[in-house]
């Protein structure tokens, strides 16, 4: 039996360390675990989708350079959660907050007061 | 053959039915429509109602209002209703002596008492002293982490931030202690003083702080003391975290407003105070016996809602004044969330308040003046006829299964109105104060919303949340599933399924709340006033007496009343539900079509 830690899964290329950052302290904040990778695709969407697919909780970010992009599975092409081509730092930790509340099921946040 | 139109114009709908009549005085029913009235019930305003409903009307027989033979309006009760809560108690926290505080992610766990510090201070600080550290959102997490961990050897026993990094602060510190975060107003917080902070263990609600003796445990107060901090103790039950701070000029008051008197003018006079809540309101009223006139304290809150009432009809019958007397009131003990004074995160304390419906009476309405102007408009005969619960009587005869004796009871937005009508066609009726838009209200104030709009949806539309993006939860326990994902917005929230569809909860209540609230603002409403109201018409004030009810009016069309109704009337035998106009209409449309109806036996 292969045991795998159930993660939000961020798949990332060439991506500007900051964002990631922030993304990850906002997932962390709500107390989810998290995997970053390093991926070849250059779209953040393709990213976001892949990552999503891929991860047990069925929720993924991708980031392409500054661009960020959250998806759930099975979320049509196209249609994001929410997605940014040069966020803020509070968007970036929104995108992280909400990734993992999307996961427990709460409302998704609109503003984050750092 | 003639078009005969029926039109009822109602506390907040104005609906119209349209017939066909022969000349041998058959009646075929051709349409009907419902359309908000416009102005207060009985002025001159409605008349653009009017004619947009009918135009509706008219438009789905495609044929013009113009063809229209003869318009009967009805003889409008002259009641009005109208609605207003008051606070009866109120907590004001002067010097900002507690924090009590909800957060999503607080970190840690356990209560700590300490002395508040902040982050810029704290080369200040000495060892021995256990501090409590606040730090505002310009620190980072790293920043907050790396100061505790340098001062190990200071006794720092809990953090409260600004900023929403709770967990991400306690993952980076080397020991386990409570954490708040999400403090908006920090920078309200004293230095130095003592504070007390509480964070629950996941699942569990705070103990401590919730309770005065925890409070008085943890901040060494003495009985006077305790004394003053009880509403902070309430106000805190059911947090997962709390902080309690204890300035030296802090205190905190329940203040008692003096929300005035009620006078009832009638068999007896009565007088009552607003503080005693509203069974003893009601009580008084119905020892009062007959009311002729219900009036309140000058310059008190419940004496200016009543005048504003009374003056609000004086604007619809200007003719003699005199005579507007407010004949009923209906009173309703509720709860509502008020903004503390002096809080740091915008928390609110449940106030006792009353909500009160009152309705005023006057001789008559100028009925003849709304004609007059439509028969100008429409360029077609327009006829006052016949008193609104006798019409409704007939309109809600035609529901099949029914038969005489039978009495209605017509619950609007404005009204209650019961009406029995006899074998021998006599009608007694009644007019009760308190129908939907006191449920509205309750609803409103109880679950602390922003708007009326939103209160009103609630009452009328079962709730949903939303639990993935591909299905949803319904209030009953039900799921549902949609091909397509449902927009993010919506996400976890609770929303209310609409014809027009989603419609999203911007407060966060869960729904369970939302409809227990919901049916028990119905039920304070409808069913007392239902009771009240048969009582009034029936046989000897004997609800044995009356064998069949029939709900008509817009309030009859809600999804649970109905049924809220029929459950309490079982103990007396009564046959109750929902009246089905014409066997098409439901419960509306009754006065209109009795109107119509009206007109077979006028015919010459």
């Amino acid at each position: 039996m292969i045991i795998k830690r159930p993660s939000i899964f961020i798949y990332t290329h060439e991506a500007d360390p900051t964002v990631v950052k922030d993304v990850c302290a906002g997932i962390e904040e709500e107390g989810i675990f998290y995997d970053v990778t390093e991926m070849p695709d250059t779209c953040m969407e393709k990213l976001a989708y892949k990552a999503a697919r891929d991860s047990m909780l069925g929720s993924g970010v991708g980031i392409y350079g500054t661009a960020v992009c959250l998806k759930m599975r099975g979320l049509e092409k196209g249609r994001n959660i929410e997605s940014y081509l040069e966020p803020t730092r509070a968007q970036c930790r929104c995108v992280g907050s909400n990734s993992a509340r999307a996961i427990k099921k709460l409302p998704f946040k609109e503003e984050y007061r750092i | 053959m003639s078009y005969i139109a029926g039109v009822d114009i109602g506390n907040s709908t104005t609906e119209v039915c349209v017939g066909e009549v022969t000349g041998k005085g058959n009646v075929t029913f051709l349409s009907s429509a419902s359309c908000p009235t416009t102005g207060t019930k009985g002025t001159i305003e409605n008349v653009y109602s009017v004619k947009n409903a009918l135009r509706m009307a008219m438009s789905r027989i495609g044929r013009d209002t113009s063809d229209i033979d003869l318009v009967r309006l009805n003889e409008a009760a002259p009641v009005i209703g109208d609605t207003a809560m008051e606070t009866l108690t109120e907590t004001v926290i002067t010097d900002s002596s507690m924090i009590g505080h909800n957060p999503s992610t607080p970190a840690g766990a356990g209560q700590a008492v300490g002395e508040t510090l902040l982050i810029e201070n704290i080369s200040r600080a000495v060892q021995g002293t256990p501090y409590i550290l606040a730090a505002s959102s310009d620190h980072s997490y790293e920043e907050v982490a790396a100061v505790v961990n340098q001062h190990a050897e200071l006794d720092i026993v809990g953090i409260i931030l600004q900023a929403d990094e709770a967990v991400l602060v306690e993952n980076r510190i080397h020991r386990e202690i409570p954490i708040i975060d999400e403090v908006r107003r920090i920078d309200r917080l004293p230095d130095s003083v003592p504070a007390a902070i509480e964070v629950a263990l996941p699942g569990q609600t705070i103990r401590m702080l919730s309770n005065p003796y925890g409070i008085a445990t943890l901040l060494g107060l003495n009985a006077e003391e305790t004394r003053t901090i009880t509403p902070i103790a309430k106000s805190l039950i059911g947090n997962r975290s709390a902080v309690v701070l204890k300035t030296p000029g802090g205190n905190v008051h329940e203040n008692v407003l003096p929300a005035g008197e009620i006078y009832f003018y009638g068999d007896r006079n009565v007088t009552i105070s607003l503080d005693e809540g509203a069974d003893k309101i009601m009580a008084a009223a119905e020892s009062a016996g007959d009311i002729r006139d219900i009036s309140g304290q000058p310059d008190t809150n419940v004496g200016n809602m009543l005048s504003r009432i009374r003056t609000g009809m004086s604007e619809v019958d200007k003719s003699s004044e005199a005579d507007i007397r407010i004949t009923d009131i209906l009173a309703v003990n509720t709860l509502a969330p008020v903004l503390i004074s002096g809080a740091l995160a915008g928390e609110t304390c449940l106030e006792k308040a009353v909500g009160i419906a009152a309705m005023v009476k006057t001789q008559k309405l100028p009925m003849q003046e709304i004609a007059s102007r439509l028969t100008t408009e429409l360029g077609t005969e327009v006829k006052v006829a016949g008193v609104e619960a006798v019409m409704a009587s007939l309109g809600a005869l035609t529901t099949p299964g029914t038969q005489l004796p039978l009495a209605i009871l017509d619950m609007g937005g404005g009204s209650t109105d019961a009406a029995i009508i006899n074998r021998e066609g006599q009608v007694k009726m009644t007019h009760q104060a308190g129908a939907g838009e006191l449920v509205s209200m309750l609803i409103q104030t109880e679950l602390g919303l922003g708007e009326r709009r939103i209160a009103e949806e609630i009452k009328k539309y079962p709730l949903a949340k939303v639990e993935s993006l591909f299905h949803m939860r319904m209030e009953n326990g039900q799921m549902t599933f949609v091909d397509e994902s449902i927009d993010p917005r919506f996400f976890g929230r609770v929303v209310l399924l609409t014809e027009h569809g989603l419609v999203r909860i911007e407060e966060d209540i869960p729904m369970e709340k939302i409809v227990q609230v919901r049916r028990e603002a119905k039920r304070k409403v409808f069913v007392t006033n239902a009771f009240r109201a048969l009582r009034k018409v029936a046989p000897d004030h004997n609800l044995k007496n009356i064998s069949t009810v029939v709900l008509v009016g817009g309030s009859a069309e809600d999804f649970e009343i109905p049924e809220m109704l029929m459950e309490s009337f079982t103990d007396y035998r009564i046959v109750c539900g929902r009246g089905n106009i014409r066997g098409c209409e439901g419960p509306r449309n009754a006065v209109a079509t009795g109107l119509v109806l009206s007109y077979l036996g006028e015919m010459p």
